[in-house]
């Protein structure tokens, strides 16, 4: 038909499918098929993933359909770049979307989301994404691997506090949050499993640097050893492995606002690394030692609650 | 990655005219207007404004909503201090919206508001683009 196509916009024409005389298109970079009927099985071609369309699209936009799943025939779409399902039925985004390995805009608002697969931290450049509007409980901490992420959008949801890895997202600008039922006092997780004696010895033989061999031990208890995760807490050289603190404390932004983060403690007596700052901005502080918190706030220009 | 102010005009010092960008799920903190007329107009899509009440001077509680409504193309409002605070936003998960904007005289701060505790941070507004030239900060 148009073997020189580069950009087709479909949009508001009422499809229920997109055929499969799309798929020889070897120049087609952008498809937009936004407000129209798609959802239902067959609404996307087979074998988009290996036909020429599936090499050359950078940027899909299926916004405002119906869609109930994420189409697994555009997890094969290894070049896209951009894709924007908002405003659709997801209840879930499906682990496979690590897949779209060239991803950096992603764009899920306004869907049932419940929850973030870890997965999603996978994809290497994704620089931005959007998650507003949906019904998600919590973030997983793994998303904190998205060291190219520059902003978040997760205003809108059932959010009651972040992890505390999400400040290490280095590149971080911008954070939405608002519309939220963020926990505005301090709580502590009073149910708090005393550790079992296994994970007693295995905490003294980290923090002493009991030699060990794998000759020594049975492999389960080798394997159990190296899952030792280190306190945050800078003071507390100890490490937990399954037994451990639920704890949210407060990290001021910019002075401006004060955003809960959960972190995990070895012991009710290990106290947080982040400390709630004081409530004027340090904007201006000359000292040397910086809290982790108010570096994050400083990268995370436009934090958007209120 | 979020709305962008592009300043088209400003009158001999006298008001600034401008147009603001929102992608899809764009929307702004709940702003004063630093005492300034402000006339909005809806170029492309629709917006949605929330009007709030001012929080109380000793307030340390969820600040209240007086009303919202959403704006479509061509239709026009205005706020200013006395009327109350506002946040506009693009609710559309598909659409992008355009707005002009006119304030008088011009202002380049003002109050950011948080809703759950109307506390208020002044910020600095800034321009993405200015008389259609890209302004890098």
């Amino acid at each position: 038909w148009f073997p020189a196509l580069e950009v087709l916009d479909v949009s508001g024409t009422g499809l229920a499918e997109l055929g499969a005389e799309l798929l020889a298109l070897p120049r087609l970079h952008t498809l937009l098929a936004k407000n129209n009927r798609l959802g239902g099985p067959g609404s996307l071609p087979k074998g988009l993933g290996q036909a020429p369309l599936g090499r050359s699209l950078r940027v899909l936009n299926l916004s405002g359909n119906r869609f109930a799943e994420v189409p697994p025939a555009l997890l094969g779409l290894r070049g896209l770049q951009s894709l924007s399902l908002g405003g659709n039925r997801l209840h879930g985004i499906p682990p496979d979307i690590q897949e779209l390995r060239s991803l950096e805009f992603l764009y899920l608002g306004g869907n049932f989301i419940t929850s973030i697969p870890p997965e999603l931290a996978n994809l290497p450049s994704l620089s931005y994404l959007v998650l507003c509007d949906n019904k998600i409980q919590s973030i997983p901490p793994q998303l904190a691997q998205l060291h190219s992420l520059r902003s978040l959008s997760l205003h809108n949801n059932l959010l009651t506090y972040l992890p505390r890895e999400i400040l290490n997202l280095v590149h971080l600008e911008e954070l939405s949050l608002r519309g939220n039922p963020l926990v505005v006092r301090f709580v502590r997780d009073l149910t708090y499993n005393p550790p079992s004696l296994q994970e007693l010895a295995g905490r003294t033989i980290k923090t002493r640097n009991v030699p060990y061999a794998p000759s020594d031990l049975p492999e389960n208890l080798v394997r159990y050893l190296s899952l030792a995760s280190n306190c945050p807490n800078p003071k507390c050289g100890g490490v937990y492995f399954d037994s451990c603190v639920r704890q949210i404390k407060f990290v001021d932004f910019c002075g401006k606002y004060r955003i809960p983060l959960m972190h995990y403690l070895c012991s009710p007596e290990c106290s947080s690394p982040c400390s709630s700052a004081s409530q004027s901005s340090t904007s201006q502080s000359e000292s040397d030692s910086e809290d982790e918190a108010s570096v994050a706030a400083r990268r995370m220009q436009k934090v958007l609650l209120g | 990655f979020r709305y962008t102010r592009n300043l088209v005009d400003n009158g001999n010092g006298k008001f600034n005219l401008m147009i603001l960008c929102w992608g899809e799920g764009h929307g702004s903190s709940i702003h004063d207007h630093t005492d300034s007329h402000c006339f909005m107009k809806i170029l492309q899509g629709n917006l949605k404004e929330t009007l709030f009440e001012w929080p109380e001077k000793k307030g340390n509680g969820e600040m209240t909503k007086k009303s919202e409504r959403v704006l479509r193309e061509n239709q026009c409002a205005y706020i200013n201090d006395s009327i109350g605070l506002h946040r506009v936003e693009n609710i559309s998960h598909t659409e992008s919206a355009v707005s002009l904007h006119l304030y008088s005289p011009p202002f380049d701060s003002c109050n950011t508001f948080d809703q759950r505790t109307g506390h208020k941070h002044k910020v600095k507004m800034t321009f993405y683009s200015q008389f259609g030239e890209r302004t890098v900060c």
